[in-house]
């Protein structure tokens, strides 16, 4: 296998293009390091600079335009290999549009060298100006005058860079590129770069355009990928045994409707747990609005001696309402075949079929929903209650839920 | 019979099946972008991958999950329509460059942001079109909690085994619903290897060459033995870029043929005919389980009907076809109100013989597709 970073493929650049230094100093400065071409991995972007993936006898990888910085985290990330090196290629443009993968990159502090091509446009549509088009450049041609440049050095470091610097002079080039290799973490490194066909032809004129040479550094250690050993969900689950008998025949559905943070998911969470305590089948799902903490919070039940398939809840046998929210989203499923119960300071007076009860004033909001469900179980008969106290078993609120359970039978 | 010790009842959802399906399968790392409803893998995703990586956008994952793949993991990340607009981009480039990995996408209710914690079955059609050309992406729909355990191993398999994405289509009716389950009787997982069951490597190698299988051999990029070049934009055999050459046309061609090629070792359905029935229920995912329950009920009244469960959607496999082509009368029961599987079966022709229950906001019921029966 060859140890020549370079294949003997032709430059692709129009003639006198500065990406044809930039690449010769990157394999130099490779080779003086001692890498082997198997251990590098050159990810590259879209653009002129984004050519180069046949000029490099290491591995390659060609990506999209502006994506090849997260490109790159993932291959890093993927060998995770102190010994393998990933270098990400972009032009001015890519680092533009994909400015937040470029950050992102830094914060993490990947171990990655990123290399900006910076010939102050985009090169391969015909000369547009991008992100990091000098004020100068484009205060000349009268494009954007008076907006600065992104400052893509100084912004990697802000964001976590162990090392980023531009540089402007073929003359520096190798000795920037080295330390940027070497960097341990993630290096960016700009490197002005001639457009002989829609920016500039004469390298002094590229100096005068360009921003001034810097290098900034962070002290901070690489992070590296780190995969565990985790074990199955599934044996973080206790298992349910039955324990308690049921006089549910068939399936029952209970709706319980009440406001977010009203304990009315988690009451019917434990309610599906009572009922496979107790040998039946379970389901429960909840609705809510998209904002968790605020509006109305309902939870379906269904509890079956079959197993349930389909899971939808449109004619419930049990409806539990403990505030303004849940009735106004649950009334509609208010009928005489419907057991209804609702919390005595909700006006139901339309509804001669409720019963009300004060399960906010005796359980608080938040063991309302629970003490309603009590309250049916004592009715109904349909499970015992203690089938929710072992449901309620350790749970981290235990105290306050035992509370709950029975605070309607404490009154009477 | 299972006696109750070898039993383990236990209150669970899709969300945690199908996120150990994935891990016990071999599938090492979890990116994960919020978004509601598939808020519950990232969860437990982080709990129990080896790897969790928090994305800072879609766009981001999607690269890092890319390549992951190249580096030789098998990256896994969930969604929901917002996220997977954003995925679009970097989905093709993983299809071009032809790297395993799975995105699940819980559907919800769109257009757009529409209801977020509102279930739907509104994403076939994006997923139909999903790769600019038509080429077709492995589409898998899991049924039930059963199917979420195998079809899962089933996807990642399939991934891995033709090199490129594939997607669990899911819905927040089926990942948010907790129901009590027997979880001893799912079967401990295969761990599958990234070096499935491609071709043979020849030498010298070349990452998109391929034979018999035209599944070309999968190795890592930064190995120690053989340069890899991988490649989003039309390519040759070792991975340059060529315009419109023979060579790089034939490899763009080959994306269709390889996935279309092995689609009977990854076509799964559920097909329970009934003799002499001349109505089928053809229906997938979240609206599979109304339709089994309506099926069996209009056998109890004296009817006749048969029942076909989709499970491997996308691409539309022969036997699929075969079984529907037997019936007079076809009822596609799926929620969303244009009928999105029965159009990719049937395209925009009306015909007599071809019913939509749909429906958006809610699911479908057992009573709805009888209606439809009735009819
Ligand atoms: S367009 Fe400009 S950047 Fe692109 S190859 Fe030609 S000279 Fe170089």
């Amino acid at each position: 296998m060859t140890t020549n970073m370079l294949t003997d493929v032709k430059m692709p650049f129009c003639p006198g293009c500065g990406h044809g230094i930039i690449v010769k100093s990157i394999s130099k400065s490779l080779e003086d390091i001692g890498y082997q071409p198997n251990d590098v991995v050159i990810v590259t972007d879209i653009g002129c600079a984004g050519l180069v993936d046949p000029l490099f006898n290491t591995h390659t990888v060609h990506g999209l335009h502006g994506r090849a910085p997260a490109l790159g985290v993932g291959v890093a990330m993927g060998l995770n290999n102190k010994n393998k090196k990933v270098i990400v290629i972009q032009g001015d443009g890519g680092a533009t549009i994909g400015l937040q993968h470029i950050l992102e990159a830094a914060r993490r502090n990947i171990n990655l060298t990123l290399i900006v091509f910076n010939n102050l446009l985009y090169g391969m549509t015909g000369g547009q100006i991008s992100g990091l088009s000098t004020d100068k450049f484009k205060s000349d041609r009268d494009l954007e005058p008076g907006i600065p440049p992104f400052d893509i050095v100084r912004l990697a470091h802000e964001a976590g860079a162990v090392s980023s610097a531009r540089v402007v002079s073929p003359r520096n080039f190798n000795e920037y590129l080295k330390k940027a290799l070497d960097a341990p973490g993630f290096s960016l490194i700009e490197m002005a770069s001639m457009c002989t066909s829609y920016a500039v032809s004469k390298l002094k004129e590229l100096e005068e355009y360009s921003e001034e040479e810097n290098a900034l550094t962070n002290r901070r250690a690489p992070v590296e990928a780190t995969f565990r050993q985790t074990s199955s969900l599934f044996d973080r689950l206790q298992g349910i045994p039955r324990m308690f008998g049921s006089k549910i025949h068939q399936r029952l559905g209970i709706v319980l409707a009440g406001s977010a943070g009203g304990g009315v998911q988690s009451a019917a969470m434990l309610l599906a747990k009572a009922g496979t305590l107790s040998g039946l089948h379970s389901t429960m799902k909840g609705e809510y609005p998209v904002t968790v903490g605020t509006g109305f919070s309902i939870a379906e039940v269904i509890l079956s001696t079959e197993p349930v398939h389909y899971t939808g809840l449109n004619k419930p046998d049990v409806l539990i309402i403990v505030s303004e929210d849940g009735l106004s989203v649950a009334k509609h499923l208010i009928n005489k075949n419907v057991l209804v119960l609702a919390d005595d300071k909700l006006d139901v007076s339309q509804y001669p079929e409720v019963i009300s009860m004060p399960f906010v004033q005796e359980a608080g909001k938040r063991g309302a929903a629970l003490s309603g469900l009590s309250e049916w179980i004592r009715r109904s008969g349909m499970l015992e209650l203690q089938s929710l106290v072992e449901a309620i078993g350790k749970h981290k609120h235990g105290e306050s839920l035992l509370k709950a359970l029975f605070a309607l039978e404490k009154k009477s | 019979m299972k006696t109750e010790e070898q039993k383990k009842i236990v209150l669970t959802d899709a969300s945690m099946i199908i996120t150990e399906a994935c891990v016990q399968s071999g599938a090492d790392v979890f990116i994960g972008y919020p978004i509601t409803p598939s808020n519950r893998f990232y969860q437990y995703g982080g709990n129990r991958f080896p790897l969790f990586l928090a994305g800072p956008d879609e766009i981001t994952v999607m690269q890092w999950m890319a390549g992951l793949s190249t580096a030789g993991r098998f990256p896994v990340t969930a969604t929901a329509f917002p996220g997977l607009a954003l995925m679009m981009e970097g989905l093709n480039m993983s299809y071009m460059m032809e790297l395993p990995m799975l995105l699940i996408i819980t559907q919800r209710l769109g257009p757009s942001t529409g209801s977020a914690t509102t279930g739907a079955q509104g994403d076939l059609g994006v997923l139909h079109g999903a790769i600019s050309g038509g080429y077709p992406l492995p589409v898998f729909c899991p049924s039930d909690f059963e199917d979420s355990w195998y079809l899962t191993h089933e996807a990642i398999k399939t991934s891995i085994a033709l090199r490129t994405p594939v997607v669990l289509l899911t819905s927040k009716e089926m990942v948010m619903t907790s129901k009590s389950f027997d979880i001893s009787d799912l079967k401990p997982l295969e761990r599958l290897s990234m070096n499935f069951d491609s071709d043979p490597i020849e030498l010298p190698y070349q990452t998109y060459r391929s034979g018999q299988k035209m599944v070309p051999p999968f190795v890592p990029a930064g190995n120690d033995e053989y340069q890899v070049r991988f490649n989003s934009s039309t390519h040759d055999n070792e991975g340059m870029i060529r315009k419109n050459n023979p060579e790089s046309l034939n490899n763009t061609r080959r994306l269709k043929e390889k996935i279309e090629k092995r689609l009977n070792e990854y076509t799964f359905f559920e097909y329970d005919q009934q003799d002499d029935s001349k109505d089928l229920i053809v229906s997938y995912g979240i609206s599979a389980e109304a339709s089994r329950d309506a099926c069996a009920e209009w056998r109890k009244s004296g009817h006749k009907a048969s029942l076909l469960i989709v499970k491997t959607l996308l691409p539309v496999a022969p036997d699929i076809l075969g079984i529907i082509r037997q019936f007079e009368r076809v009822h596609f029961v799926e929620e969303n109100i244009t009928g999105l599987y029965r159009e990719i079966i049937f395209g925009k022709m009306h015909a007599d013989s071809v019913f939509s229950v749909e429906k958006i906001g809610s699911m479908i019921t057992p009573e709805e597709i009888i209606k439809s029966l009735q009819s």
